[in-house]
């Protein structure tokens, strides 16, 4: 009895001092069992030192959850984020010429926003028995593109539920990751759902808030060579260890190490639902408002979804002292269309009022055919991790998206850029990181409605510089400051895109400034 | 009326000591369907006008009516799980085990079966449907029937956690109520596997696999070298007491651990 006793209170105190009591039962199972095979006490002792740690986890927070026994691992993890957030973008100085009124944008003219906001983002991703794992998150926002929630913007009577100071109008839950998968093939992950982006992305091309649907395969594997170096055959040098001789081996030197990770992302997103593939009688027909300029009045609205198919491989060398470069070439291609994004895209027209230019299709994806070329380097400055990252792009099909927009000759604005450098990092408490870049994206480049809209209010057609400093108050909570100038590039054209922040088209200049506190757990 | 009043009141003693002297047991198949009736012939030999109320429907069965306070003791083939320390903590219950006896879970074969031995690996295999052809195990060939515990067995769970790193069984597999079916169906089928406690290993048609080279015995479960040991319970809502207490005695007793081996379990001692 003395001896279970103090075994129990040996465990209690090692067991229950600290740690997750689920698991640390486990452990007490494991020391119990080799207590009773070192015959220091009974397997009727173990059984009743068992029976009381069961207890008292069962008592504990961690023992009243209940898991499904498939579930080998589960996480919970989140952030919210309070930000300050300014947006302002220029009227052009050609046509329309006119005084600012309803429908018409004056000359020079900024619109400007200011909102305070805050962001929810609450996830569980575990992973199951035979390979399989799966993720959720829970998000503020229903927006694709943002998570935000400005304070204060539901008041109106006429908001969801009936509005008024500090109502919960635009406080929903939205399921912003839904997504299962397997590993249970070597290198090989696949995953299908509403999921994280699989692909190596940069800002120019995805809103990292943008969570695509559909499937995604992918495959990585590891080269590891070595070159040179090692010990040198047995030196004539001696030492004593023990009072007996050894012979001292001596290195010629640090062998060369390259470790290579090859990978290949594939996805097939669903892009667009088309609702019903057979409808009832005749099909739809494209009105006139929505295809007004593009040639396509009276004809027949598409009843096949659109699919986003991505294919890339990719490579990241790393070499010693933290060396490494990245490089992650990709094809976009989008096949059918969808009923919703089937007119052709026209992007604004500076000719146009600034009513009319917005009212021209923003979102439309005829014609694009993307080639993509992200890229980083990075290395080590004594401690402080130091990189430059970049991008290109190009649409192959941008003379024809040209010319369904209406300019024929500009075909050549297919191209998009990025190119910037970064200084630090933010991983635990003191961190600090420092990035700039420089971005341009031609009008007739990319999918408009993929772009981070924190740049540029996710326009194209603009160009400009963005930068983001960032401090670790603590290894969870980050302050940040964030800032970006553009200009539109192609004068003769609009800014497209769907507005976010900004009703104008073309923006001639944009600004946009944040202050961000966030807390990650 | 003196004598009228005073047979009323012999009755109501009488009747009070039957009460008394009845014990409600409940849970494990694999102890009740034979071990635990025979403790009891034994015990009501040495105890006369004690009855038993007992009922092998499963270890789960068996927990749960301590839990709910339905019977003195509960027959257990496995460990409680903490969410039912829990809920027993939660009604002023106190789940206290008590090893009875060792038990060996042996893997059963058609007796016409040419497979002498499999490894852990293989026994994983078989039951979570990995493989499905007595080929793949070095078998004469021919489609796996896999036999099952139903979920509500100790057995059932102490053979996913000892034998198949906690994965689910083959979804074909056949859940059947107690270890004498499981037995009698792998007697008939020739393309049978199954387990069953060591008590039930003597059925007609069967035979019992040694796994990497153990076979399930007294020796071999008592210094735990055969790997699908376990011990089994009985629970009991704390210290027991009364008859409870009597007749656990009895069970660990020399008396009782003899009929224990002679059951073809395992004796604690």
């Amino acid at each position: 009895m003395l001896t279970k006793r103090f075994v129990l209170i040996v465990l209690a105190a090692a067991f229950f001092g600290g740690g997750t009591g689920s698991i640390r039962a486990q452990d007490a199972g494991a020391l119990l069992d080799l207590l009773v095979k070192k015959k220091i006490i009974t397997d009727q002792e173990a059984e009743e030192v068992r029976a009381e740690l069961t207890k008292e986890v069962s008592t504990t927070s961690a023992g009243k959850w209940k898991l499904s026994t498939p579930i080998t691992e589960l996480e919970l993890y989140g952030d919210i984020r309070l930000r300050y957030q300014y947006n302002g973008g220029r009227t052009a100085d050609g046509t329309p010429v006119g005084a600012p009124g309803p429908g018409v944008a004056g000359v020079h003219d900024w619109q400007e926003r200011e909102r305070e906001r805050y962001r929810l983002r609450l996830g569980l991703r575990g992973t199951l028995a035979d390979d399989w794992f799966f993720g959720i998150r829970l998000e503020t926002s229903a927006s694709e593109r943002s998570g935000n929630v400005t304070f204060g913007d539901d008041s109106s009577p006429s908001s969801p539920g009936g509005g008024g100071p500090f109502a919960k109008g635009n406080d929903g839950i939205n399921v912003g990751q839904a997504y299962l998968g397997y590993k249970g093939f070597k290198d090989i992950t696949l995953t299908g759902g509403k999921m994280p982006n699989p692909l190596v992305t940069t800002l120019m091309l995805w809103d990292p808030d943008i969570n695509p649907e559909g499937l995604a395969e992918q495959w990585k594997h590891t080269f590891n060579f070595t070159f040179g170096g090692g010990e040198s055959e047995a030196a004539p040098t001696y030492s004593k260890e023990g009072g007996k001789e050894v012979v001292a081996k001596q290195a010629t030197g640090e062998p060369f190490k390259l470790k290579i990770d090859v990978f290949a992302n594939f996805a097939q997103f669903v892009y667009d639902d088309s609702n019903p593939e057979n409808p009832l009688g005749q099909r739809a027909l494209v009105s006139s408002s929505a295809g007004s300029a593009t040639q396509q009045n009276g004809q027949l609205i598409p009843h096949t979804d659109a699919f986003l198919l991505a294919w890339q491989v990719g490579a990241r060398f790393t070499f010693p002292k933290n060396i490494y470069a990245q490089i992650a070439p990709t094809i976009y291609n989008y096949t059918g269309n969808g009923d919703t994004f089937n007119i052709h895209y026209q992007g604004g027209d500076p000719t146009l009022t600034n009513s009319a230019s917005l009212a021209q299709n923003q979102t439309g994806i005829n014609s694009l055919l993307v080639f993509d070329m992200p890229w980083e380097i990075g290395w080590k400055l004594g401690e402080i991790p130091m990189r430059l990252f970049g991008d290109f792009a190009v649409n192959l099909e941008a003379d024809d998206r040209a010319a369904a927009a209406g300019h024929p000759g500009k075909g050549d604005q297919r191209y998009a850029y990025q190119i910037g450098a970064g200084i630090g990092q933010l991983k635990v408490k003191h961190d600090w990181q420092i990035d700039v870049w420089y971005q341009h994206s031609d009008q007739y480049a990319l999918d408009p409605n993929l772009v981070d809209d924190d740049i540029f209010d996710g326009r194209l057609n603009m160009h400009g510089i963005g930068v983001r400093a960032g401090y670790a108050l603590s290894d969870a909570v980050i302050f940040s400051l964030s800032y970006n100038y553009g200009w539109r590039a192609d004068d003769a054209l609009g800014t497209g895109g769907t507005p976010i922040a900004i009703g104008i088209n073309p923006i001639d200049q944009y600004q946009w400034f944040v202050a961000d506190l966030n807390i990650r757990f | 009326m003196k004598t009228k009043l005073a047979t009323i009141i012999a009755l109501t003693f009488v009747s009070a000591e039957a009460h008394a002297d009845r014990l409600v047991i409940k849970g494990s198949d694999t102890l009740g369907a034979k071990l635990v009736p025979q403790l009891a012939e034994q015990f009501k030999s040495q105890h006369p006008g004690t009855t038993f109320d007992i009922a092998a429907e499963g270890s789960t069965t068996g927990i749960a009516a301590i839990i709910d306070g339905t019977a003195e003791i509960g027959m257990s083939s496995r460990r409680a799980k903490s969410s039912e320390v829990g809920a027993a903590s939660a009604k002023g219950r106190n789940m206290k085990p008590t090893i009875v006896a060792y038990d060996g879970i042996a893997v059963i074969v058609n007796a016409k079966n040419p497979i002498k031995n499999l490894t852990r690996k293989q026994v994983e295999q078989i039951f979570t449907g990995d493989v499905t052809d007595w080929s793949a195990v070095g078998g004469a060939g021919g489609k796996i029937s896999v036999y099952t515990r139903n979920t509500s067995s100790g057995t059932y769970s102490d053979f996913k956690e000892l034998a198949m790193k906690k994965r689910d069984y083959a979804g074909s597999s056949q859940k059947m109520a107690g270890n004498e079916q499981i037995a009698a169906e792998v007697g008939r089928n020739p393309n049978g596997a199954g387990y069953v406690g060591m008590a039930y290993t003597k059925a007609g048609g069967v035979k019992v696999m040694s796994i990497d080279g153990a076979t399930p015995s007294i020796k071999s479960v008592q210094d735990h070298s055969y790997p699908y040991w376990r011990p089994t319970f009985y629970y009991t809502n704390g210290e027991p007491s009364g008859l409870a207490r009597q007749f656990l005695d009895f069970t660990i007793s020399p008396g009782g651990q003899k009929i224990v081996a002679q059951v073809g379990f395992v004796p604690i001692k």
